[in-house]
């Protein structure tokens, strides 16, 4: 058994600290008891500190419970049928009440779990049976709307002197042998972190009879994988740069930490020129990071290291004495979102390079001009079966479907054949029924037409006004002169458009 | 089914390719002496490299020659594992009816140094049965060895008066009008690059069954990256979350490409400037900067945090 179960505590008493918490925990339950329908409770604190035991505790008070947490698929339908279920049935009976737990809140996800947090809105409503949540984050916009709904209890860390206490009476319990400052680093690595604390004593203890600072040399290890927000907070905290190196022992993809810490910046830095600073480290770093890629050449990483952390973390003037929230990149999100977009794209693409000798890249830099050729309906029929598109693939270039052909004089004869099986009358309102759609699209053309008069006029005008246009009417004659001589396209260009500029 | 004009009117044989007479004329001795050392195309987008590549295959190859023809893409995305085990299984039978086989791979800037070393050992084992074509836009991205082997052939952008006269021929088999400024914007636009001056010939041929100028001019601003200017503009407000927010709303979402957003925030800071939005001395500092940052993308950096990056250049030009 691990040690963290073995010594979970077995009633409120021996649950560590927050004692406020537990006397408002002890009255909600109380207020139940007695008949009465208090708001759900919702724990909030960092890991590690208790809320889960509390919660299993209060389950001892109640006939009967019910948990769900991250691992539970918790889409709005599974939380209604199975939590809603539990809410009601405990009613019914009326023996006792059964207790709702859901652990985790702060985690149900936006789109797997989709409703998620509806769901328990609504159980929270009608529901007539107890019920705790539980969050790790105070801030998450996820739960933000459902604090109001509930009695927010904070638990907080753990105090350093209680968890050695604790840790002492494991290691007498165990029967091992300890030096006291052995627990005592124990307790502070862990920041206030229980639970982490009693599975690094297991690690360093189990199957021994004593342990010494030797031992914390396996957990100093362990401690390098550090949260990677850690990491971040430590360089746009800081300016110190061995606690910002520090910061940095973090196992992760160099790109991500350099994602991540991009992502912040301008969250924590306020000052503009603060800013720019840092995204120039960020942008040299990333370069080292190409460099090392390309090259294969991983000992450009040092270089991309010290620039995203020392680099970013120098760039402010002064640490700032304020909360900033950390998120990760809004990169990772839009990139989930738009996944299924990016996919078509890319069959698209890749069909479209098959056929034109182009990569997927090239292909798609053809895109917008095929867009515009998908306007016209014969054309976008013509090309959908040249690059063997289907419906799905062709709303890439035009949002309506191409309409079935219409019947050109050739095939209607083959057409005749087909539909005199079918009762002369149905032929003739067929008929009748292109006519109409044949006037109408004969009208649609015409206004079209004036419109497209109209906007060419306009555009006309337009350009009159326009100096870009106006530059680039420059541009071509100085290209149509020197067309012969030219070997470089682009130099006389951009000599042309700074000449022209500096004239105005 | 002829598929869009860029392939309908791709030249067949190597005397229809355009505007690279030099590099031809050298070609064709190859077909002469029926025998070809490994070649290498360097040259930007749009100027015929693969084309020539095909028109080359055709002829030196013959009748047989898509037996005996390979075409991969070094940037395919199915790995270069898999582009490796297609040369190999390729090379390995004899050529059928033509006197070697061929292998065209495209885009090999694209692939890492090791894999380069790995290519080209593969060139060496089959030199008796098989020839390489390789292509790219930059050959200082090649690794010396590989270069040391081929016959290297720099593509120029394609002249004017020659994109004109080829889009002139479309024009005529089309059957559509060309209004006389029309044809000179789509050079302009095209940059020597022959396949974006028949992508816009044939969008602008979309519009009115006369190309004007205006029309050409329609389908490129319709073209470009979108909301660069607004973009621009958040960032020299000082609002540099919703300037960022909005640039990786048209990277990742919208999926442009750094080099399109690079150039499109280039001609707006210069259109900027020319409307007195920016003074001189600021725009030679943005320039300047764009430029950097345009040399990182292309050095194989991350594009977004580059021009991310680069946003916050234009935090400190506000005096407001």
């Amino acid at each position: 058994m691990l040690w963290t179960t073995k010594y979970r505590p077995k009633n409120f008493k021996e649950v560590l600290g927050n004692t406020k918490a537990k006397d408002e925990i002890s009255d909600w339950i109380d207020a139940w008891l007695i008949g009465q329908h208090p708001k759900p409770l919702l724990l909030v604190g960092p890991p590690g500190t208790g809320k889960t035991t509390l919660a299993h505790l209060v389950a001892d008070e109640f006939a009967d419970f019910i948990e769900l947490n991250a691992s539970d698929k918790r889409s709005y339908d599974i939380l209604l049928r199975t939590v809603g279920e539990a809410s009601a049935s405990g009613s019914l009976f009326n023996q006792g009440l059964k207790l709702i737990i859901l652990d985790e809140v702060d985690g149900i996800h936006g789109t797997d779990d989709r409703g998620g947090i509806r769901a328990i809105s609504k159980i929270i409503k009608e529901g007539q049976n107890p019920l705790i949540m539980i969050a790790n984050d105070p801030y998450s916009k996820r739960i933000k709307s459902l604090k109001s709904k509930c009695q927010v209890i904070n638990i907080r860390k753990i105090h350093t002197n209680s968890i050695v206490a604790l840790l002492k009476r494991i290691c007498i319990k165990e029967g091992i042998e300890f030096e006291e400052h052995v627990l005592r680093t124990l307790a502070k690595q862990s920041k206030g972190d229980l639970r982490s604390a009693i599975n690094d004593l297991e690690t360093m203890a189990r199957g021994k009879d004593t342990i010494t600072s030797q031992d914390l040399e396996i957990i100093s290890q362990k401690d390098e994988i550090r949260n990677i927000f850690d990491s971040v907070r430590g360089v746009l905290k800081s300016k110190n740069p061995q606690h910002i190196k520090e910061a940095m022992r973090v196992e992760a993809n160099p790109a991500f930490i350099l994602e991540l810490i991009t992502e912040n910046i301008p969250r924590e830095y306020e000052k503009k020129h603060e800013i720019e600073q840092a995204y120039e480290m960020v942008s040299q770093a990333d370069t080292y990071l190409g460099r090392a890629f390309q090259t294969r050449n991983y000992g450009y990483w040092k270089y991309s290291y010290d620039l995203m952390s020392l680099g970013v973390a120098l760039s402010k003037d002064e640490t700032y004495k304020k909360f900033a929230r950390y998120t990760n990149s809004s990169v990772y999100t839009l990139l989930s979102k738009s996944r299924a977009k990016r996919d078509l794209k890319d069959r698209v693409a890749d069909k479209i390079g098959e056929k034109t000798h182009t990569s997927r890249k090239v292909a798609k830099e053809q895109f917008p001009y095929l867009e515009m050729m998908f306007q016209i309906n014969d054309l976008a029929r013509e090309l959908a079966d040249y690059f063997n598109l289907d419906d799905s693939e062709v709303k890439v270039f035009r949002s309506r479907k191409i309409p079935k052909k219409k019947k050109s004089k050739k095939s209607t004869g083959a057409n005749k054949d087909k539909n005199s099986k079918k009762p002369s009358n149905q032929v003739k309102k067929v008929k009748s029924v292109e006519k109409i759609k044949k006037d109408t699209t004969n009208k649609k053309d015409e206004t079209k037409r004036k419109s497209k008069a109209d906007t060419s006029e306009k555009s006309t005008k337009k350009s009159d006004k326009s100096y870009g246009k106006r530059l680039a009417k420059k541009d071509k004659t100085a290209i149509d002169k020197s067309d012969d001589d030219t070997d470089n396209l682009d130099s006389k260009k951009n000599g042309d458009k700074q000449t022209s500029l500096f004239n105005f | 089914m002829n598929g869009p004009w860029v392939e309908k009117y791709r030249p067949q044989t190597l005397d229809e390719v355009v505007g690279q007479d030099h590099i031809i004329q050298r070609l064709k001795r190859y077909i002469e002496e029926g025998s070809m050392p490994n070649l290498m195309f360097t040259g930007p987008a749009g100027v015929g490299k693969t084309t020539t590549a095909l028109a080359l295959a055709k002829s030196v190859l013959g009748e047989y020659w898509r037996q005996n023809f390979l075409e991969l893409n070094a940037s395919d995305a199915r790995g270069i594992d898999t582009v490796r085990k297609d040369i190999k299984n390729f090379c390995r039978l004899k050529p059928i009816g033509a006197p070697f086989r061929l292998i065209f791979l495209d885009e090999v800037d694209n692939m890492t140094k090791d894999a380069q070393h790995a290519l080209r050992r593969e060139m060496e084992m089959y030199t008796k049965t098989s020839s390489f074509i390789l292509s790219c836009n930059y050959s200082s991205k090649i690794i010396d060895p590989i270069q040391s082997r081929c016959a290297i052939f720099r593509f120029t952008p394609v002249k004017g008066h020659q994109i004109i006269k080829r889009l002139e021929k479309i024009a005529e088999s089309e059957n559509i009008k060309t209004n006389p400024g029309a044809l000179e914007s789509i050079v302009y636009f095209a940059e020597g690059d022959m396949r974006r001056a028949v992508n816009i010939l044939q969008a602008s041929s979309t519009i009115e069954k006369e190309i004007t100028e205006e029309s050409v001019y329609e389908v490129v601003s319709k073209a470009k990256p979108r909301d660069v200017r607004k973009i621009i503009n958040k960032a020299l407000e000082g609002n540099f979350m919703e300037a960022r927010d909005q640039l990786r709303e048209v990277m990742v979402v919208q999926g442009t490409s750094g080099e399109d957003m690079i150039t499109q925030i280039y001609q707006e800071v210069s259109k900027m400037a020319m409307e007195g939005l920016i003074e001189e001395h600021v725009y030679v500092d943005l320039i300047e900067n764009i430029g950097k940052f345009d040399f990182r993308i292309r050095e194989g950096s991350n594009p977004r945090i580059q021009l991310e990056a680069l946003l916050t250049k234009f935090l400190l030009k506000n005096k407001q």
